[in-house]
């Protein structure tokens, strides 16, 4: 368990990702950007990649 | 394989094999579970009713039957291809011995988390390789190899929401792939509800769905344990990725589309299909001299042109993920960008496609014939002989591109 009073890191991470994937998501559907996939494979790797990191440091520290 | 061994001491059932444990010295079930108050029992491997590794023995012992019927079937899988000795072996890793004399209730040689790994890994083997071992290759391999595959993956997902690794019996191990996989299945839905939805027009709601989720994750994450929403909102968001960047749109419905307009005057500015297959025929059209300019919007599916010999055709087309052939030229891939601009021949007609298709298939064809038939499905089929596509011979052949040779 984690110590009382510190977040959970994977789950801040995981969200933190969720938003910014989430606004780059809005702003293609808005117009505003031209998502394709050559974009948005590196993106979509990147976000579950940080995910999965910040879920297994937090396991390691204890905190899962 | 283990054939029967006479025990004297051992009871004989009415039919002459041993009815029960052959072992008077190993731990019956009733008194494993005795020992051990509510202990399930174990299966473990025979020391005295053995000829290789008391395998039989043991499996008989643990299901109340007669080990030559153990024995039996162990003999038949291994003629069956092989897999009695592929599960033979695994048993002698995995399943341990008896406990020595006197030691009920001996605990394992290895621990009960590394021998759950090593079920789950030969269990995945023995899936991998026996529809092979079987001589059933690749049919039964269609069907065992993804459902080991699902388990895994099934395993993967309890792992990540859970928080703890697979471990325990295996029927505790069973249900947490079940849950795994329900929590798969869960989230393909949310996949595909996020793709329909921002294809319709409400990507903008499912990304600020996905935003929304993502800040309660932020402010989960100093409450309590929400990270069981990261998976729900990570599936969104590739739903809606998808169609984001294969720029796919349902204006235009599903179905099938054939349009054989009689004139370029009867050429629509611009033919939509959310999904399915289109069709323009412009071998019977009265095409001026000149361009006539077509226009296709395909979400998913096939788009096929079909023009008559004399007439050159000019091509733009961008593809999300899919393939473009123009006669003898062609593309395939992800973000497709194709250009194709020639001149028309001699005064001929020039047709300047433009294409836009999300995931799929556009093709221009010559004169290429129909084939309709009714499949060994006995549905109905129809498509194209693309090997009669020809070249684009009205253009004039200076004019045409190396792009896509």
């Amino acid at each position: 368990m984690r110590p009382p009073g510190s977040p959970d890191a994977g789950a801040l991470v995981a969200g933190l990702v969720l938003v910014a994937l989430g606004a780059v998501l809005l702003l293609d559907r808005l117009e505003v950007l031209d998502l394709r996939f050559g974009t948005l494979a590196p993106i979509a790797c990147a976000a579950v990649g940080a995910v999965l990191l910040a879920s297994g440091l937090s396991r390691r520290d204890g905190q899962g | 394989m283990d054939t029967p061994h006479n025990d004297p001491n051992q009871p004989q059932s009415p039919i002459g094999g041993p009815a029960h444990d052959p072992d008077p010295t190993a731990p019956t079930v009733e008194q494993s579970a005795g020992a051990a108050g509510d202990e399930p029992r174990r299966l473990t491997r025979s020391r005295t009713d053995r000829v290789l590794g008391g395998v039989c023995g043991g499996v008989a012992r643990y299901f109340g039957i007669d080990p030559v019927i153990a024995r039996i079937v162990a003999v038949g899988m291994v003629l069956l291809g092989g897999a009695g000795v592929l599960l033979y072996l695994a048993a002698l890793l995995l399943v341990p011995s008896d406990p020595a004399l006197g030691g009920i209730g001996t605990a394992p040689a290895t621990s009960d988390r590394s021998r759950t790994l090593g079920i789950v890994v030969v269990v995945v083997l023995l899936l991998f390789t026996w529809p092979f071992l079987l001589g059933g290759g690749f049919l039964l391999a269609g069907i065992l190899v993804p459902i080991a595959v699902l388990a895994v993956v099934g395993l993967v997902i309890w792992w990540f929401v859970s928080g703890a690794s697979p471990e325990g019996e295996p029927r505790e191990i069973a249900k947490q792939a079940l849950f795994g996989i329900g929590a798969l299945i869960a989230c393909g839905a949310i996949f595909t509800g996020g793709f329909i939805a921002a294809a319709a027009g409400g990507g903008a709601v499912a990304a600020g769905l996905v935003i929304a989720a993502g800040l309660a994750l932020v402010v989960g994450a100093f409450a309590g344990r929400v990270r069981w929403l990261v998976l729900p909102a990570l599936s969104l968001a590739m739903g809606v990725g998808i169609v984001a960047a294969a720029g796919i749109d349902f204006d235009g419905g599903f179905g099938e589309r054939d349009y054989r307009p009689a004139s370029a005057s009867d050429i629509r500015d611009r033919y939509e299909l959310a999904g399915g297959e289109l069709v323009v025929d412009l071998r019977g059209t009265d095409l001026p001299a000149g361009d006539t300019p077509l226009t296709l919007d395909v979400g998913m599916g096939e788009a096929t042109v079909l023009v008559p010999e004399d007439v050159c055709v000019a091509s733009r087309a961008e593809i999300g993920i899919g393939l473009i052939e123009v006669f003898d030229r062609e593309n395939a891939g992800a973000d497709v960008d194709w250009e194709d601009l020639p001149r028309a021949a001699n005064g001929n007609s020039r047709v300047v496609l433009d294409a836009e298709v999300g995931m799929g298939h556009v093709q221009v064809l010559h004169d290429a014939p129909v084939r309709d038939d009714f499949g060994s499905d006995g549905r109905f089929n129809r498509s194209f002989d693309d090997r009669n596509g020809g070249a684009n011979a009205g253009c004039e052949a200076s004019t045409l591109s190396a792009v896509g040779r």
